[in-house]
């Protein structure tokens, strides 16, 4: 087996070398290179649509807070409105309250007033015919005989009638 | 004792012959290249295979900081617009490194052909050139030749081609001198040991004179320079005269 010379230019191997070098560049373009960057793209693209993905999700957080403190707020002004309402018609039911309550009072009184009037009536009327017939009957035994009643019963009734005032 | 180092064996030769082309000789250079280029494409091949967009392995992790190595390198140096050279210099230092590395395996490195580093280098000049000529039009590319004044023009001729040639014999005369010293030291080392241990008397010493005990070890400490150090850095600068040679055409 033969030796090339040490130092040399062989025509051959200095051709075959180029090609090499080229072959070389299209395996490594194609075996390195080119999966490589496919799979640097995907991942670009997968952080992109991440990204908008967040983008989007911050702004329906953000449209969702902004309903969300609308709501909160027509539920604070409502509650306000609830509970306003609810006093003032509290106010107004305990005042009707009272003045019925008041006016129920007042009846009764009246009524008790009227009672005793009444009671007060009867019972003078009471005496006076008791005191009628007391009369009547001191009156017989004073003068020891009967005194008509139908005479004398004016005459009582009259003494009692002042006798009552 | 002599020591004979040659150039690479001829393993195979085409029995015709073409005009000035001569005998196509399949040589250890062109065995070992091919051996190189596979390594390298399998190489690609395992590290980018199963390739996952997310949760990525090591391997995977590994073959984006080469590529992203290889794309940082070549724009740094030459800018954006020579993206398209990114797998060219990838594989022009993925094959010198591996040919200057490849001779750690006991084989021939191709690199210590100077047909290979001429290979390299032409296709390097003819970018170049190229690259003046789309920047300044072929007039602009002649005249470049005669600035600063005419009187220069063969002088710049002269340093024009000088480009190709340093740099093929740069690359080449590191690997083989790394060669020639290896070459020297093995056969130095063997004489030594032989000396030393022909020392010991009768025929132990007549048998143990031809063991080269002393190979062992220095040698090693030799190839972290002569291989590791040598075969990285004539990679790199070839790579990087490359891209400057480049990116200075581009600037007219």
């Amino acid at each position: 087996m033969g030796t090339q010379d040490l130092v040399t230019l062989v025509p051959w191997t200095f051709i075959a070398q180029i090609l090499n070098l080229f072959i070389q560049v299209y395996l490594i373009k194609k075996f390195l290179f080119k999966p490589v960057k496919d799979i640097l793209a995907k991942r670009q693209a997968l952080a992109d649509s991440e990204v908008q993905k967040a983008v989007k999700a911050k702004e329906d957080a953000e449209t969702m807070r902004l309903e969300y403190e609308d709501s909160m707020s027509n539920a604070k002004e409502k509650a306000n409105e609830i509970i306003t309402t609810a006093q003032s018609d509290a106010q107004r039911r305990s005042e009707e309250i009272i003045s019925e309550a008041n006016r129920t009072a007042i009846q009764i009184k009246n009524k008790a007033e009227a009672d005793i009037q009444q009671e007060k009536i009867k019972a003078i009327n009471d005496i006076k015919n008791e005191i009628g017939s007391i009369a009547v009957e001191i009156a017989g035994k004073v003068i020891e005989r009967e005194v008509s009643a139908e005479d004398h019963g004016k005459l009582i009734s009259e003494f009692i009638y002042k006798v009552g005032e | 004792m002599e020591i004979n180092i040659v150039g690479p064996k001829v393993y195979f030769t085409l029995p015709f012959e073409l005009p000035i082309l001569g005998k196509l000789e399949i040589s250890e250079t062109l065995v070992v290249s091919w051996l190189v280029m596979a390594i390298i494409t399998t190489f690609c091949i395992v590290i980018t295979r199963n390739m996952k967009v997310t949760n990525i392995s090591k391997k995977q992790a590994l073959a984006e900081m080469l590529v992203e190595t290889a794309e940082k390198f070549v724009v740094g140096n030459m800018g954006v617009k020579f993206r398209k050279m990114i797998p060219f210099v990838a594989a022009l230092f993925a094959t010198s490194l591996i040919s200057n590395l490849i001779s750690l395996l006991g084989l021939r490195s191709p690199t210590a052909d100077l047909s290979t580093e001429a290979a390299w280098a032409i296709v390097v000049f003819i970018m170049i050139t190229a690259e003046k000529i789309r920047t300044s039009g072929f007039g602009g590319y002649l005249k470049g030749f005669t600035t600063p004044i005419a009187v220069m023009t063969p002088f710049n001729v002269l340093s024009e081609l000088a480009t190709p040639v340093s740099m093929a014999c740069r690359h080449f005369g590191n690997i083989l001198s790394g060669i020639v010293i290896n070459g020297l030291i093995y056969a130095s080392l063997a004489l030594a040991s032989s000396a030393l241990l022909g020392l010991i008397p009768g025929a132990v010493g007549a048998f143990l004179s031809h063991v080269p005990v002393l190979s062992v070890g220095l040698p090693a400490v030799l190839s972290v320079y002569f291989d590791w150090f040598t075969g990285v850095m004539q990679a790199y600068i070839f790579c990087m005269l490359t891209t400057m040679y480049i990116a200075n055409a581009s600037e007219g």
